[in-house]
């Protein structure tokens, strides 16, 4: 067995040493510039806590920085991040930001909104959804709340298939059915990945019942290879981070709360996820699997292909604490 | 006991959920699978209505794959976890051809553990402190072996016969003590640390794997299985979902020590049937709901007893 097939079955990055990806691309300030001929736009607004008019108010200003799709008429899948629930670490997409989302959207004509998400590890989802608040969200709001684990799914082939022995991936019929996919991460440090954010995200969209809990076959197939994989066959229309209150250290479940205030949203997953990184401190082209989607054209990590709008990243800039195995992934300071 | 009529607005919610394709899906309409159809069979069956029930075995039949494995539906690439359910209706349904052979696949079936090195597995036991060397059971063919499939297999296979001391039993067994959460007793989906950090049992891991042991005879004073009975019994402090309502039911009907909290367990699963007998609308959780309360044979352990030791 390979050090890295080690890796994958341990579900584990502790033992990895080094960058994975050297020559960071613009490890500088990531300057907002003009819109014109940035492939890439990303709005960054802050918001200063879970109350339900600050959240609004950062929805509403984020979406319009952020070239968002056009909902109006469409039907519109939320993918928050329900990875496991523990009651004193911050481990779940907020379920106050994603009724601040659907809100929005309402305001914005969305013909149909659903929540869709299959927790990674606890086959019990109507206890997660429940304790995460998701369960009231959807009542209150007349949504259906899916769990990916046990939607139907149907076979679709991997667009990219270069990074793992994956063929085909079984897509829930949840997600096919989108018009409009939002993928709405928490901003995490993650112990397997470095970091965890909309991309990261998508792993949640398999199903259970096909890749297991935890969806072990896809560790065994590379955890960033997976991750290209999964989002060059479906694309997210929309990331929205929650980046309010994240975790830093030995996340994405057993990490520390830490506050860095704001909303990442664009319509590129790579170039918001990059965005968030240099947000938490981390240089997005060290982080494996960002630079390895960038290499599959997912998008670009280069600040000067993204424009970035709203708070200026070295205003919000919040360096996360980093496990020492990740301590090479820390962004230099200007 | 659960009274007679819900137990015959659950089996009226089944029947009616039943696809046209003889299986049933985890929801009303959604496309059959094997789980839920090996669990909605078997309620019938135990509920005396045997078209229906046969229909769904049926559908089973179709589940299986070259290999002699069974997959999520007909035509699926590869057999995995689901055989377990496959296995139960099998048995159940006295196919005993199909289960000798499902068996068979299912103890020939390989986790990772023959593939790490002693490295590995040093490394294993250094970051999430388990034995990486004993085999159980993973999810898919190959992969990692955790506490849930590893526990459903037992259960199936001691069903179907299969004796505790058959060396897949024995070291699936002692995969699940190996990884029993040191600290609150219980279990969760496979990994009681991750570096430092204690991981939290969850309440369906936990009865899952006490019913995998109860299936295999494990002893009720073995501390592992009375710490997970304990924290099983906090876990009834609190708010439980329907699966675990269910799952727990099953778990304790294995276990003498724990006689007490059954009538209390069933009552409050009771209590969640809707009005049209399903639990949650779900078919998979409304026939296992059903099997747990009627204390079906075909998936309930009995106390005291081996699986194989059982006469249904």
């Amino acid at each position: 067995m390979t050090r890295r097939e080690l890796l994958r079955a341990l579900g584990t990055s502790a033992l990895l040493a080094g960058p994975a990806a050297s020559g960071p691309a613009g490890a500088s300030q990531n300057t907002p510039r003009a819109g014109g001929g940035v492939p890439h736009q990303v709005g960054v607004s802050a918001c200063p806590s879970y109350d339900r008019e600050a959240l609004l108010e950062a929805v509403r200003a984020g979406w319009r920085l952020s070239r968002p799709p056009d909902v109006r008429g469409k039907r519109v899948v939320l993918k928050p991040n329900i990875a496991d629930f523990l009651l004193d670490r911050p481990i779940h997409t907020d379920a106050r930001l994603v009724e601040a989302i659907v809100i929005h959207l309402k305001s914005l004509g969305a013909a149909g909104i659903v929540i869709a998400e299959g927790p990674p590890h606890d086959r019990d989802s109507e206890s997660l959804f429940r304790r995460t608040g998701f369960e009231a969200l959807a009542e209150r709001q007349g949504l259906r709340l899916v769990d990916l684990n046990y939607d139907d799914t149907r076979l679709v082939k991997n667009a990219n298939a270069r990074a793992t022995r994956l063929r085909e991936f079984h897509v829930p019929a949840t997600i096919l059915a989108a018009d409009v996919l939002i993928s709405v991460p928490k901003m995490k440090t993650h112990r397997l990945a470095g970091v965890t954010l909309g991309l990261k995200n998508m792993f949640g969209i398999l199903p259970g019942i096909v890749y297991g809990w935890p969806k072990n076959v896809l560790h065994w197939n590379g955890i960033p290879q997976s991750i290209c994989d999964i989002n060059g066959t479906v694309k997210p229309s929309f990331v929205l981070i929650d980046g309010i209150v994240g975790m830093e250290g030995y996340g994405p479940i057993l990490g520390s709360a830490r506050k860095a205030g704001v909303l990442v949203m664009s319509a590129n997953a790579l170039a918001a996820d990059a965005t968030a990184a240099r947000i938490m401190g981390i240089e997005p082209a060290r982080v494996e699997y960002l630079a390895m989607a960038q290499r599959a054209r997912l998008g670009s990590l280069r600040p000067q292909d993204i424009s970035v709008a709203g708070e200026r990243l070295s205003d919000v800039r919040t360096d996360f604490a980093l496990e020492p195995e990740y301590a090479y992934l820390r962004a230099p300071k200007n | 006991m659960i009274s007679s009529e819900p137990r015959s607005r659950t089996l009226d919610f089944l029947r009616a959920s039943e696809n046209p394709d003889g299986g049933w899906g985890y929801r009303p309409g959604g496309s059959s699978a094997a789980e839920p159809s090996a669990f909605a069979a078997m309620a019938l069956l135990a509920g005396g209505g045997t078209e229906a029930a046969g229909r769904g075995l049926a559908f089973l039949r179709g589940c299986r794959d070259a290999s002699g494995g069974m997959g999520l539906a007909p035509g699926a690439s590869s057999g995995g976890w689901m055989a377990y359910a496959g296995l139960l209706a099998f048995h159940t349904f006295g196919a005993e051809a199909e289960a000798a052979r499902l068996a068979d696949w299912i103890l020939k079936l390989e986790d990772a553990s023959s593939r790490f090195s002693s490295a590995d597995i040093a490394a294993i036991a250094r970051t999430y402190r388990y034995d990486a060397s004993i085999p159980g059971w993973s999810w898919t063919p190959g992969a990692t072996a955790w506490i849930e499939p590893t526990a459903q297999f037992i259960l199936a296979l001691a069903k179907a016969g299969v004796p505790p001391s058959n060396a897949r039993l024995v070291a699936g067994v002692k995969l699940i003590i190996d990884r029993a959460a040191p600290s609150s007793g219980g279990w969760n989906f496979g990994n009681p640390f991750s570096k430092a950090h204690e991981l939290a049992a969850t309440p369906l891991s936990t009865a899952i794997a006490l019913t995998g042991l109860a299936a295999a005879g494990a002893a009720e004073d073995l501390p592992a299985v009375a710490r997970g009975l304990r924290f099983l019994e906090r876990s009834l402090e609190g708010d439980l979902s329907t699966v675990v309502l269910g799952w727990t039911l099953v778990a304790l009907r294995g276990y003498r020590s724990r006689a007490e909290l059954i009538p209390r367990v069933a009552a409050r699963l009771e209590g969640l049937s809707r009005p049209d007998g399903s639990y949650r609308g779900n078919p998979f959780e409304s026939a296992l709901a059903y099997l747990a309360l009627v204390n079906a044979p075909s998936l309930v352990p009995q106390a005291g007893k081996r699986a194989g030791e059982e006469r249904p």
